[in-house]
């Protein structure tokens, strides 16, 4: 624990946390003004921006629509990388390992930190979301997606709904943090750490996007992306979530055991 | 463990030196990079009270030795043992008791000094202000602990490095060339300070490629040379040149025979058109004394102390992978 609080103390103090948690905070207040003033947003296939104009509740749901597919990747393998390699880059990683500590831990507290810190930055973009959205549209009780009926909820639904599609795409953003991690290791350049993720995420959505690929489709993390959305439709389909979960479940756990495996016997060279 | 580690010292450790329990030792310490030997079998006894200079030129192994005793790489074979506790078996163990850097100390460049400080010290578990201001205080910094560690000069750095390694108060502190890259005044200030702790007791592990440096602050030292130890023992017994004196007379085959008599025949060398006269310590007089009544003429006395030192040093690390090695000391380190 004391190791967790030292990454945040770090956290806190680098001006990068908060470039990165500013630009997520800026999502959902760029959407919500590019919707009030266009109301008629453009390429919608998820329809939450559509939504969104009519009801600020769909605001943050909106802003997850957009993160979820390419910057929420790119924020979590930055983070990841930053987290590890960027120790490496600095030299500080030698500092943290000539402390009596099991590398284990120091490991999992830089793991911790940074899913702590897309966890706060996704709660950002939510509050964010909800505030500007209750400016811009107001909040009313949100209506499901619904092929043969118009099925609605009330706000607390719609909050309780919008947590679970937090903590989804949270789990999402932990299998791109854990794989930036496990390059880590590999690597003393965050740069390249989180270039590298980012490729691997890249090369799954395009494999994930031809029909030829689609053998592969079930192994590929990034088509759960955007799972969560499920959770909107009615009758609900817990398929995909389920899937999607289990998939970012299983990768997280053999990227983070292979980052355990590697960083426990490196040699620190930096 | 004691007797076990007795054993293993050589001849030529001073007496003194043997009454104090072993903090440090390594065992057949090897480490290969791609198959090349950076650490050759390299075996260290560090005791209490000890400061040890470790010393050899550039890419001799320094640096990978300290490395391994830190903890941050893996021996190829063989290990590190600080106090009872083997690196890299038991390697938080072995961490409790030293600490230290390798090459330059590392810290948040956007926080304080005191701020990395506090952050580092928590990871050992509470960390008490008055203790940060302490190991400011000794190193100087305490006026600066508020500066961002990005402002420091690189002098200041390596002096929070240090301040870092006395933090915890660990029975073995080892500081990689911590005089590297500083000025004249830096450089006096971190021996002073590496002087200080050693007149406190601590134990300290200190590298260098300088062997004046290691002559002003160590007690003890080794000489390594591609990953392997040259010569070990207590730093005034390190070159012969110690209290040695050259002479030149107008009849050196004479002389010899008449100083061969006064000190004994090893402790009288020919070196080029000199004689290098060892352990003469205070009979130089009586000797030109002799020299004189002998008939002999005496050209010249040189204190050969000063002099000779870097040639000597060049001369014994780059003699160490000759096998029959011409070193006059090789005998001595008995270390091959």
């Amino acid at each position: 624990m004391r190791l967790l609080r030292a990454e945040l103390t770090k956290l806190v103090f680098q001006k990068r946390t908060y470039i990165g948690l500013g630009g997520l905070l800026v999502v959902p207040i760029l959407l919500t003004v590019a919707l009030s003033l266009s109301h008629r947003p453009g390429r919608n296939p998820s329809g939450f921006l559509t939504l969104a104009t009519h009801n600020g509740m769909y605001v943050p749901l909106a802003a997850f629509a957009v993160l979820s597919t390419f910057l929420l990747p790119l924020l979590a393998s930055m983070s990841g990388s930053h987290q590890l390699a960027g120790e490496a880059e600095q030299g500080t990683i030698k500092t943290w390992l000539t402390h009596p500590l099991n590398r284990g831990s120091v490991l999992m507290s830089k793991w911790g930190a940074a899913v702590i810190y897309i966890a706060v930055g996704l709660a950002l973009v939510a509050a964010g979301g909800y505030v500007a959205g209750a400016i811009a549209f107001g909040l009313h009780d949100p209506l499901l997606i619904s092929k043969t009926a118009i099925v609605g909820t009330s706000i607390a639904g719609g909050l309780w709904l919008t947590f679970l599609a937090y903590l989804y795409v949270l789990f999402f953003a932990m299998c791109v943090l854990a794989l930036a991690m496990l390059i880590s290791t590999f690597t003393d350049s965050s740069l390249t750490a989180a270039i590298g993720a980012l490729v691997v995420v890249i090369v799954m959505t395009v494999l994930g996007s031809f029909s030829y690929f689609d053998f592969l489709k079930p192994y590929l993390f990034t088509n759960y992306g955007d799972g969560w959305q499920d959770l909107f439709t009615r009758p609900m389909v817990w398929t995909t979530i389920v899937k999607g979960i289990i998939t970012f479940g299983a990768y997280t756990t053999v990227f983070t055991s292979a980052a355990w495996l590697r960083f426990r016997r490196k040699d620190i060279l930096v | 463990m004691l007797a076990a580690e007795t054993q293993k010292v050589r001849s030529t450790i001073g007496a003194t030196a043997t009454e104090q329990p072993v903090v440090l030792s390594t065992h057949a310490l090897t480490k290969r990079f791609k198959g090349v030997a950076a650490v050759d079998g390299l075996d260290l006894t560090v005791r209490r009270g000890d400061v040890f200079g470790f010393l050899g030129p550039n890419g001799a192994g320094k640096t990978t030795t300290i490395r391994m005793i830190m903890g941050l790489i893996y021996p190829t074979s063989g290990y590190a043992q600080i106090l009872d506790h083997r690196m890299p078996d038991d390697r938080r163990e072995a961490l409790r008791h030293v600490s230290g850097f390798v090459e330059i100390p590392a810290f948040y460049l956007n926080m304080s000094a005191r701020r990395n400080l506090r952050l580092f010290g928590s990871l050992d578990g509470r960390v008490d202000e008055a203790r940060i201001d302490e190991v400011l205080e000794a190193v100087g910094l305490r006026e600066r602990a508020g500066s961002k560690v990005g402002d420091y000069s690189h002098g200041m750095k390596q002096r929070l490095g240090i301040a870092h390694a006395l933090l915890r108060d660990p029975e073995l502190i080892v500081l990689d060339e911590p005089t590297s890259g500083l000025d004249p005044q830096g450089m006096k200030d971190v021996r002073e300070l590496v002087r200080e702790l050693g007149k406190r007791g601590t134990t300290v592990v200190l590298s260098s490629h300088l062997l004046h440096e290691i002559e002003q602050v160590c007690n003890r030292a080794v000489i390594i040379n591609k990953g392997r130890v040259v010569i070990e023992g207590p730093v005034s017994e390190l070159h012969p040149a110690h209290s040695a004196i050259k002479v030149l007379t107008d009849d050196q085959t004479k002389a010899r025979l008449v100083i061969a008599d006064m000190f004994g025949p090893k402790s009288v060398v020919l070196d080029e058109e000199y004689l290098v006269v060892e352990s003469a310590d205070g009979g130089v007089p009586e000797m030109a004394r002799r020299l004189m009544a002998g008939g002999i003429g005496i050209e010249a006395l040189i204190p050969a102390r000063e002099q000779g030192l870097e040639d000597f040093f060049l001369g014994l690390t780059e003699s160490s992978d000759v096998d029959a090695s011409p070193s006059p000391v090789g005998a001595k380190g008995g270390s091959r």
